[in-house]
């Protein structure tokens, strides 16, 4: 049996509101293997990105706990694996705008402690892996939605995570252009070994992962 | 070079600006603050130095005096000259006179003086005539004094003593001594140019009836700045003289140069302050606009104190860039102070007020290089706080918070 390489229990989270506490998340657990996938559907607004948040240690819920396997470390609290337990993908990219693709991947590898020319090195590895090697020294300004999408997705494997968590990647591109995101963040994670959680809106990029839930009131249930 | 430095001056410089905004304007901002502060710093000192230098050239490093005129004056002086401190010794007499030029008249601080003298001060003031004609028939006038009589070089004048009116007591005739006004002297002393007559010290005790004595010794020390402990140490043996460093001679006036000096720091350090607070109030905007790139690169898993690390040394370089070239600055309007002078009074009127009223040919300046160091430290520390109030706000926010506002 494959390694859980991300475990949440009881994952509760409200926000506050003039009419009192609004619940978002009630009592969400999962347990994510590596090298599965994963997809998360709801409405805007369901709190997908909420529960990608507690998961990935970017906030911390009210109640429960999430646990991430981080490489040497076992599993851990997600706070303390970011960046090398676990890689974002965010919708709208987030890249540095002054850095190049190249230094904008090495960046994350820097942040963890890699020396800048072995961040290098495989930054440009696998900026060339996901189809841009011709693009290395071009700034996010100067290069599409689907080549700033794919920096990103370089970004979040440079420093082989346990768990991809991608956040409505396709939802700033065309049709086309996210599909071949997909085919890009699905063929790279399953190569390099790791889990992907994908929160999408798009019932098509859900039913291509291996497991699929739906979020809705607060609640997140098999699909 | 760590990456939190890197990316700092990525968002300072960002590639293909050629002028980036707030970097440009921050900088210059902090320059000007620098260069206003340090320019009036060094003309302040060049002022102060002048004043000393005038001060000390006019009264000597140290004053020796006595209760009544010194006896056995050539002795002492000899006596002084020999010791190791003292550089040379020059004695004086001095005394008020009526200095009268036909129906024109004036109240002259007449100064016997040895015209042999190579380190007699005056030779530096000289504004018209000849210093080196100084002898029994000739005088030496203050500018002013000169202007009031009327008189130019090559004319007389008489020079009525008190001594004349002892003369005159006794049933004497007492008549004045005449002397040929050979060089007008100008030491930017209203006092000494309103009033100084110098002549030689043999016919002031001839005038005056002085014999062999003296009024005073003027010193020239080998370390003036050292003149007040100089003084303590020289006056040990003589109780019935007084020494007076030139630090004392003018001790209220050298006070208030200071005192301006600090002011003056004190208002140009509150325009660097408010540089300083423009750049916080920027950062600030920035790390707001920035605000979903904190939570990226804490998602990145960049720690507290690197994002800290990442505004405050956008500030700290802003601060240091900026000292830089408000040193620039200050050396450069410095160096071309006297044309931009020039310039303002040809635009403005008014003349040149450093010649007309400090009687300076120039404007003076000294650099001081504490000055420089307070100012760069000053500096670096208000733009350090100004980047470093924001970065703290940044490091402090949840990353979910900071992507969500952005």
């Amino acid at each position: 049996m494959p390694d859980v390489v991300l475990q949440a229990r009881g994952l509760a989270k409200a926000f506050a509101s003039p009419a009192g506490p609004l619940p978002v998340l009630t009592d969400v657990s999962l347990e994510i293997f590596a090298g599965e996938s994963v997809s998360i559907r709801g409405s805007s607004g369901s709190g997908k990105t909420t529960l990608l948040q507690q998961l990935g240690g970017l906030d911390q819920p009210d109640s429960g706990e999430v646990r991430i396997l981080a490489p040497g470390a076992g599993l851990v609290a997600p706070r303390s694996s970011l960046g090398h337990g676990v890689g974002f993908v965010f919708q709208n990219y987030q890249l540095m705008p002054e850095l190049n693709a190249l230094e904008n991947v090495a960046l994350a590898a820097r942040i963890a402690g890699v020396p800048s020319v072995s961040a290098t090195a495989a930054a440009r590895s696998l900026l060339t892996q996901v189809g841009l090697g011709a693009r290395l020294e071009h700034l996010p300004s100067k290069l599409s939605g689907g080549e700033c999408q794919r920096v990103a997705i370089a970004r979040a494997l440079v420093n082989r995570p346990s768990v991809i968590l991608a956040d409505e990647p396709t939802g700033n591109l065309d049709e086309r252009t996210g599909a071949e995101i997909m085919d890009l963040l699905l063929g790279v994670v399953a190569e390099r070994g790791a889990a992907l959680i994908l929160v999408t809106h798009s019932r098509e990029f859900a039913e291509r992962a291996n497991r699929r839930f739906v979020l809705s009131g607060g609640v997140l249930t098999p699909a | 070079m760590p990456w939190f430095l890197h990316l700092a001056l990525r968002q300072l410089f960002p590639p293909g600006k050629r002028f980036p905004a707030f970097a440009t304007v921050s900088i210059l901002g902090v320059g000007l603050g620098v260069a206003s502060l340090l320019i009036v710093q060094t003309v302040m000192n060049g002022f102060g130095e002048e004043h000393r230098l005038r001060i000390r050239e006019s009264f000597g490093d140290c004053q020796v005096t006595g209760a009544a005129p010194i006896e056995r004056a050539e002795a002492l002086a000899k006596q002084l000259a020999a010791s190791p401190e003292v550089a040379s010794a020059s004695l004086y007499a001095e005394g008020p006179a009526l200095a009268r030029n036909g129906d024109f008249s004036g109240i002259a601080q007449v100064r016997g003086i040895d015209p042999s003298d190579p380190t007699q001060p005056a030779r530096k003031y000289v504004y018209g005539g000849s210093f080196d004609e100084l002898d029994d028939g000739r005088i030496i006038l203050g500018a002013g004094l000169a202007r009031a009589l009327r008189v130019r070089i090559g004319d007389r004048i008489e020079i009525w003593s008190p001594a004349m009116a002892e003369r005159a007591e006794k049933g004497k005739a007492p008549l004045p001594a005449e002397f040929e006004v050979c060089a007008v002297i100008v030491t930017g002393f209203t006092e000494v140019d309103n009033a100084a007559a110098l002549i030689p010290l043999r016919r002031f005790r001839e005038i005056w009836n002085l014999g062999p004595r003296a009024h005073g010794l003027t010193l020239r020390l080998k370390q003036p700045a050292l003149a007040e402990a100089a003084a303590g140490r020289l006056a040990v043996g003589h109780p019935e003289l007084r020494f007076r460093p030139w630090q004392d001679i003018k001790r209220d006036f050298l006070a208030a140069i200071r005192f301006e000096k600090t002011m003056l720091f004190f208002l140009m350090f509150i325009i660097t302050l408010v540089a300083s607070f423009s750049i916080g109030s920027t950062l600030f905007s920035a790390v707001i606009r920035r605000s979903r790139e904190v939570g990226v690169l804490a998602s990145l898993g960049a720690a507290r104190w690197q994002v800290v690390a990442l505004f405050g040394l956008q500030g700290l370089l802003i601060g240091a860039l900026g000292t830089l070239l408000g040193f620039v600055l200050t050396w450069t309007i410095l160096a071309f102070r006297d044309g931009i002078l020039g310039t303002i009074n040809r635009l403005f009127g008014g003349g040149d007020m450093v010649a007309n009223i400090y009687q300076f040919s120039k404007v003076p300046l000294h650099y001081d290089a504490t000055d420089f160091v307070i100012a760069a430290a000053f500096t670096l520390l208000t733009t350090a706080i100004a980047g470093l109030v924001p970065a703290l706000w940044a490091a402090g926010r949840k990353p979910s918070e900071a992507m969500r506002d952005a």
